[in-house]
């Protein structure tokens, strides 16, 4: 096969791509291809206001992308190349598509702009994100959330069959955030070297006016209409609380590709439609989540997850303990102390209830709901329920986030 | 265009500096507390020097095994069948300690699964030989994990050490260890006759709290864990379940015989084995809650004529000094079918556990093999240690305290101990080749 230069580095980045996004568990690579999008390292960026060390991948393609315009989009998007190829199959006129405005550069603008007050809110259009979804179907169970999840992709594809080149030119927010850069970039050549001789589009101040103040207000008055109290399950270790968290995750399943003991399941969306796809623990096949372990916090791509140290998980919450003492072995004068001994965080203690008879007691300020207990208990003594008290995103950046 | 131009610039200086990005958000645990220094060990302010005196040795044997608890009749039994001369000394007026006057009935972990998944009986040699006996004269009752009858028990070991020929001494205690240098040449004990000493080749700590390997001066770790009291309770088949307000109270599990139950107390945790001011005072608390319990179950209507049949003769110590011996034993060992090639038993499971982050239930809990190496103690020579101190790390505890690997390791424990009395060599030096063919020859189930 005769390839050239560029559709070489292409195809070989897709096969790395799709490697990474099928639900493989490969530790702390797990989902390393979401890291490398500038446009969710930005609303990520401006929603929390913190970074970690992994975002100089992000950080790398906008650089790149600044002084080449679009240059992620041409050799790495895996997305890309499948929109082009549909393209060309499909053999449509491009006449149709040209008249349509660039909407992507507005909702670049105007979701980063969201981001800075409260919200962020085009991220689930990142090409990468419609990617990932489209192979963290293969992890779930069938539900109407995979489905959505799932369809994104194809859906993408088939558009372009009849309207080539629409995804990439007018609507990836990636792209368009590309294309702002780029736009920027000329306007700076402009102003500060004093070269008249580039053009620039005349709308720039328009475009950044309309589309930030927008942004700006939106974000500040959109978290006020999602706060409504919804059925409470279970998050992994780390996460933001509430609705912020459901805004920022990109739905792309590293957390639940890396979980060692398979508990971060995709939620259904039964118990909060706006949460549909986000990682949800799940205690239903006894596993728990191990106190060495903080993967999930690592390799989330967005901070949805915030990443800990393993020494910060005893003040991690992801539930509580509930005790039904009737169907405790200890109630039955039996041998049995199998919760205190795997409590890793000494939140279980055996003392006595009435005389010799001893029953297990939870220490709830020492419990990070781990579900350890509940997982070896030989009977169904043990469950775990979720954290009663609901935060709100203002209490966030004091109870999940510290500043340093 | 001026204004907005103006206003737009105002919007981007103004988030710019409403940001203030902050690197790394990553969420530090709390500086690790350096734990308080334990304070020194309180040493009587008085003290006084025993003077010096001669002790009569009343034996000279090959073998000597400290402890009449599971693995020390069973060390004394399979010491003596492989030929070697035995002498057993038990503190308490019947063997079986725990066992039996510790009315820890239930003979633990007979089964578990082994590669194929399959569940099958472990535990044969001298403790399924026990077994048999005591299902021969219906004083045990399941198949798995069999629940015995205590009176019979004693009878049953006490008839097994007199068929073997073994040479005992009920009501006296090891009260010091006879050393050569590092060599163990006997031990001292104690009773109504005085001081005394036993001399032998070989000597087994199966005292359970490793009192003789601590005498010699080996190095061990203690581990607190919880102390009970166990109890029994007579007339349960003359509870009226039909009287007015009767209401089902907890009354143990079923024994051999129909009208009694036997009573386990978990007891409280982190409780001193070995200090026996602790150990009294959970004595006299333990005793008056039973009393005030069974009190309280007769207030129930239908359960009148229950009563407190007894308590155990002893404290139920669950764990206390563990020796450093040349191999420790782990969890994962126990979990993986690890082979070793001086293996003296197969022991199985009981209880659930976390493994890897994966619960394996009691009954998908694998076969495990105990290595000769657990129970040679580092420094001493010529002593063996079996029963519930043997060389483990701590989160095997569950399946080594427990009354089925007392009796492997006390089985393995003696057979080596006769070996090495017979081929004038040390306990560490023994063939391990020779060690294997005994076992076998004594019905040890080996896989």
């Amino acid at each position: 096969m005769n390839l050239t230069k560029p559709k070489y580095i292409r195809r070989v980045s897709t096969v790395v791509a799709v490697l990474l996004a099928l639900p493989l568990q490969l530790g702390i690579f797990t989902g390393l291809y979401m890291w490398l999008s500038p446009f969710a390292m930005l609303n990520s960026l401006f929603l929390l206001k913190s970074m970690v060390w992994l975002n100089i991948l992000g950080w790398s393609i906008l650089l790149v992308s600044f002084f080449r315009n679009r240059w992620f989009c041409r050799y790495m998007c895996p997305v890309g190349l499948g929109c082009d190829s549909f393209s060309k199959w499909g053999k449509h006129s491009r006449a149709f598509v040209k008249k349509i405005p660039r909407l992507g550069r507005w909702l670049a603008l105007l979701s980063l702009a969201a981001a800075l007050t409260g919200i962020p809110f085009f991220i689930l259009l990142d090409p990468l994100s419609v990617f990932n979804g489209f192979f963290a179907a293969f992890a779930s169970d069938i539900s109407l959330a995979v489905i959505v999840s799932f369809i994104g992709l194809p859906v993408l594809l088939i558009i372009h069959l009849f309207l080539p080149g629409i995804w990439c030119g007018k609507l990836c927010p990636l792209g368009g955030l590309f294309d702002e850069l780029s736009t920027w970039r000329k306007w700076i050549a402009k102003t500060l070297l004093k070269k008249k001789n580039i053009s620039t589009e005349q709308n720039v101040g328009r475009r950044m006016f309309i589309a930030s103040g927008t942004g700006l207000l939106a974000g500040v008055f959109i978290p006020s209409l999602l706060h409504a109290e919804r059925k409470q399950f279970f998050r992994p270790p780390a996460s933001l609380r509430g609705n912020l968290f459901n805004t920022l995750c990109v739905r792309c399943g590293s957390c639940i590709k890396a979980c060692p003991s398979d508990i971060i399941i995709h939620h259904s969306g039964k118990k909060n439609l706006t949460a549909w796809m986000t990682p949800e623990i799940s205690f239903e096949n006894k596993g728990y989540c191990l106190e060495d372990c903080n993967l999930c916090g690592t390799v989330c791509p967005t901070g949805s997850i915030s990443p800990f140290t393993l020494n910060a998980k005893k003040k991690l919450f992801i539930g509580s303990i509930n005790i039904r003492l009737e169907d405790c072995l200890l109630s039955d004068f039996k041998e049995c102390d199998r919760c205190k001994s795997v409590c890793s965080y000494d939140a279980i203690q055996i003392v006595a209830s009435q005389n010799i008879m001893m029953k297990p007691l939870a220490d709830l300020n020492k419990c990070v709901g781990c579900g350890a207990c509940a997982a070896v208990c030989p009977t169904e003594t043990i469950s775990m329920i979720p954290l009663k008290k609901t935060t709100s995103s203002e209490e966030v950046s004091q109870n999940t986030y510290e500043f340093f | 265009m001026k204004r907005r131009d103006f206003v737009t610039r105002i919007i981007v200086a103004g988030s710019a500096l409403s940001m203030g990005v902050s690197c790394g958000r990553k969420i530090e645990g709390d500086q690790q507390e350096t734990p308080a220094p334990l304070s020194e060990a309180t040493e009587p302010q008085r003290t006084i020097t025993e003077p010096a005196r001669e002790i009569p040795v009343i034996a000279e044997t090959d073998v000597l095994v400290i402890g009449g608890g599971p693995a020390g009749v069973a060390a004394a039994i399979a010491a003596s069948r492989a030929g070697a001369e035995t002498y057993l000394v038990e503190r308490y007026n019947h063997l079986g300690g725990l066992w039996t006057g510790g009315l820890v009935l239930p003979l633990l972990s007979t089964h578990a699964v082994d590669k194929q998944k399959r569940r099958k009986q472990v535990i044969y040699g001298l403790g399924g030989e026990m077994a048999q006996r005591l299902f021969d004269m219906e004083m045990a009752i399941h198949e798995v994990n069999p629940i015995i009858d205590p009176e019979a028990g004693k009878y049953i070991l006490d008839e097994m050490i007199v068929e073997s020929g073994v040479k005992m001494l009920y009501h006296s205690w090891g009260v010091n260890a006879i050393m050569e240098g590092n060599t163990i040449k006997g031990v001292f004990i104690e009773s109504k006759s005085g001081r005394q000493a036993v001399l032998a080749k070989v000597v087994i700590d199966c005292t359970g709290d490793g009192d003789v390997f601590h005498w010699a001066g080996d190095s061990y770790e203690t581990m607190n864990y919880h102390i009970g009291l166990v109890h029994r309770l007579g007339n349960i088949d003359r509870i009226d379940k039909n009287k007015p307000g009767y209401k089902k109270m907890p009354l143990g599990q079923p024994t051999p015989i129909p009208s009694v139950n036997w009573v386990n107390m978990h007891g409280l945790n982190d409780q001193d084995g070995i200090d026996m001011q602790n150990l009294s005072q959970l004595q006299l608390q333990y005793r008056k809650e039973i009393w005030e319990s069974v009190e309280r179950i007769k207030k129930v209507p239908g359960h009148e004529n229950v009563f407190l049949l007894d308590t155990a003769s002893q404290m139920g110590v669950r764990m206390s000094r563990i020796v450093e011996g040349e191999y420790k034993l782990t969890l994962e060992d126990t979990m993986t079918f690890k082979q070793f090639d001086d293996v003296i038993g197969i022991s199985g499971a009981w209880t659930s556990m976390l493994y890897k982050g994966n619960k394996v239930l009691a009954y998908e809990r694998p076969l495990w093999q105990i290595p000769y190496r657990s129970l040679l103690p580092k420094k001493t020579e010529n002593l063996l240690v079996a029963g519930r101190c043997f060389c483990f790390e701590q989160a095997l505890v569950e399946d080594t305290r427990i009354i089925g690997t007392c009796l492997i390791t006390g089985h393995g424990a003696g057979a080596a101990a006769a070996i090495a009395a017979n081929d004038r060599v040390t306990v560490r030096e023994i063939d391990r080749q020779k060690l294997r063919k005994t076992l076998e020859e004594q019905n040890v189930w080996f896989g």
